[in-house]
């Protein structure tokens, strides 16, 4: 546990201490910022039986900046130490692999959050500058923000995962890229040709982004996407881990 | 301190490292030579547990390096090969980083960095980035780091790489130094740095052991002609041929003429020193003398000698000196290089690493 604080706290220094993180986290609060204005715009033109989070949550807009943003601080991970050779160092020092993994894993989530937090701080903003009652409830902001969470747990895995699998930077970005993208277009394999009703269908369907969004950004918590997050990121976890110890096999 | 049994490592379709075996006693400076590509960083790899092993087992600091993988890297300071480091971190934020790292307590830790730093001579840069350090720096922040939570042994694989004339010479004196208290291997292709500062030599090529003895040993055991240079005036063929009736000269060769002054090549039977029948030829003649050196062999020869003619048919009796080697087994035939099969005539200075056949 020591060991894993004191790589954690190295993980999230050099987070913060690169440009990376604060261009990242601007431009994503901006596109954020700029997309809540034109939906509330949208919604005061014309009327929804939505709430505004819900409607935020479900446009495709939205999911855009979360394409790019797994990627970008989640390639460097890994593929950054075996690039410039600190790998080494860091697996020949009385550390487990396991615990540079959680480490690195829980630092980026950790950012994740705090890129992310700004997003929720527009509901209320929004209340106290309108002094209007806002078109939703408390439920919905907290069953998103799980929402999201989740989502982020599991596309870090994803993108630590791929960082792992090569010393080369854009390719772990492009993997994750591609992955958070078809993961997002599973729930819309009906447009694809895809008779909506059959097997595959349905089970594509839900393994996609959004399909768990929606009831979470209705306020209805349900265990069973909590489930299905989680145990999908401990496995692509356990992947990565052994991707790292597989140059200790015995072959 | 090691002690490394059949160690051996296959990539896919080759053989890196082949059933070696050595050991490494406690307190010693043991360099770890070959030409690049013979298997030493493959080697250290698997000692330090970045790797693992094919076959073969080896120990540590008394613990396995497979079973006991977290307690031999306690033990052990690594400087990996071209020594990686953050770029984004200070010097003592990466110091510290690794100390606590490597189990130090918080308390521990700042006296300790200071104490590394001061036998690397850090001061002054503790505040820059690593990524403004000149790579003379930069080994040093490798080295304070390996040696940082005073490990029993340190490896460092190749520490002067790339360092000028006066880095080299300031860090042989700084591994000399650091030998009294640590067991230190040491692998690199500058063979003046082992001769100077190790007192045993494992050499390794193609990923097998060819000897491991003391410098000294090695050069007294390389059976290589002797060489006399000597410049004079006079008759030169009539010289030439009044040297080479002399005992224990096996050839004359004239390698340079100005004016009227010779420059003779003469070689003579391994362990024989003419010099003394070469002096009395020439004040007999009358002739005059200007410069007479014999050429004494050094490790360089020793290396040279080991590795670059073991694709002879010598190569099985060599290996048998060393009495490290497999019983049994089969020594594929390989055609010898052109022009490998003399050491000797290697003319000295000529890198061999570099001519690696």
């Amino acid at each position: 546990m020591r060991t894993f604080f004191i790589l954690f706290t190295k993980e999230l220094r050099s987070f913060f201490l690169s440009p990376l993180a604060y261009v990242v986290m601007a431009l994503f609060t901006f596109l954020n910022g700029w997309l809540f204005a034109s939906m509330v715009n949208a919604m005061r033109l014309r009327v929804s039986s939505r709430s505004l989070i819900y409607n935020l949550f479900e446009s495709g807009w939205f999911w855009m900046g979360f394409f790019i943003l797994f990627p970008l601080v989640t390639m460097r991970l890994f593929a950054e130490e075996r690039k410039m050779g600190t790998i080494e160092g860091l697996l020949t020092a009385p550390v487990r692999t396991s615990e540079v993994v959680l480490a690195k894993y829980f630092a980026t989530v950790v950012v994740y959050v705090i890129i992310v937090l700004p997003m929720f701080l527009f509901f209320p903003i929004f209340q106290m500058v309108t002094g209007e009652q806002a078109a939703f409830h408390s439920g919905a902001l907290w069953g998103s923000a799980l929402g999201l969470f989740l989502v982020g747990l599991f596309n870090i895995a994803m993108g630590t995962l791929a960082s792992a699998l090569t010393s080369n930077q854009l390719i772990a970005a492009m993997l994750t890229f591609v992955f958070v993208m078809l993961h997002y277009f599973l729930g819309f394999l009906h447009n694809f040709g895809v008779v909506p009703g059959s097997v595959w269908a349905d089970g594509l369907t839900y393994f996609s982004t959004t399909e768990h969004m929606r009831a979470l950004s209705e306020g209805l918590i349900d265990s069973r996407p909590i489930v299905y997050y989680v145990s999908f990121s401990a496995v692509l976890i356990a992947l990565t881990h052994h991707i790292l110890e597989s140059r200790k096999w015995r072959v | 301190m090691i002690e490394v049994h059949q160690l051996t490592k296959r990539y896919a379709g080759q053989t890196a490292v082949d059933g070696i075996s050595f050991e490494v006693a406690k307190g010693e400076i043991v360099g770890f030579l070959g030409p690049n590509g013979a298997g030493k960083s493959t080697t250290l790899r698997m000692l330090t547990c970045f790797l693992s092993a094919s076959e073969g087992t080896a120990k540590v600091a008394g613990y396995d390096i497979y079973d006991d993988s977290i307690e031999v890297r306690r033990h052990v300071g690594y400087m990996p090969e071209n020594v990686p480091l953050y770029p984004d971190m200070r010097v003592t934020e990466y110091l510290r980083f690794r100390a606590r790292l490597k189990g130090l307590r918080y308390r521990e830790t700042k006296r300790a960095v200071a104490e590394a730093m001061d036998i690397c001579s850090l001061a002054g840069v503790e505040r820059k980035m690593i990524s403004t350090l000149s790579k003379g720096y930069r080994q040093r922040v490798g080295l304070a780091e390996a040696l940082v939570n005073k490990p029993d042994l340190l490896i460092l694989d190749e520490p002067t790489n790339g360092l000028d004339p006066n880095q080299i010479r300031q860090s042989r004196e700084l591994i000399k130094r650091l030998g009294e208290r640590h067991t230190i291997l040491i692998s690199t292709h500058i063979l003046s740095e082992v001769e100077m500062t190790c007192g045993r030599v494992v050499i390794i090529d193609r990923g097998e052991i060819m000897a491991s003895d003391t410098p000294q040993n090695l050069i007294r055991r390389l059976r290589q002609p002797g060489a006399v240079m000597l410049e004079m005036s006079g008759d030169a063929s009539a010289a030439k041929e009044e040297i080479g009736k002399l005992e224990g000269v096996k050839e004359v060769r004239r390698i340079h003429e100005r004016k009227n002054w010779t420059t003779f090549s003469i070689t003579t039977d391994p362990h024989v020193d003419v010099r003394e029948d070469l002096f009395d030829l020439v004040r007999k003649r009358n002739w005059k003398i200007r410069e007479l050196a014999s050429r004494t062999a050094s490790l360089e020869d020793a290396f040279v000698d080991l590795v670059q003619t073991t694709a002879t048919a010598s190569k099985t009796d060599r290996k048998a000196d060393t009495g490290k080697r497999k019983a049994g087994k089969e020594e594929p035939v390989e055609p010898a290089p052109a022009g490998s099969d003399s050491a000797g005539n290697n003319p000295a200075g000529n890198n061999p690493v570099e001519s690696e056949t």
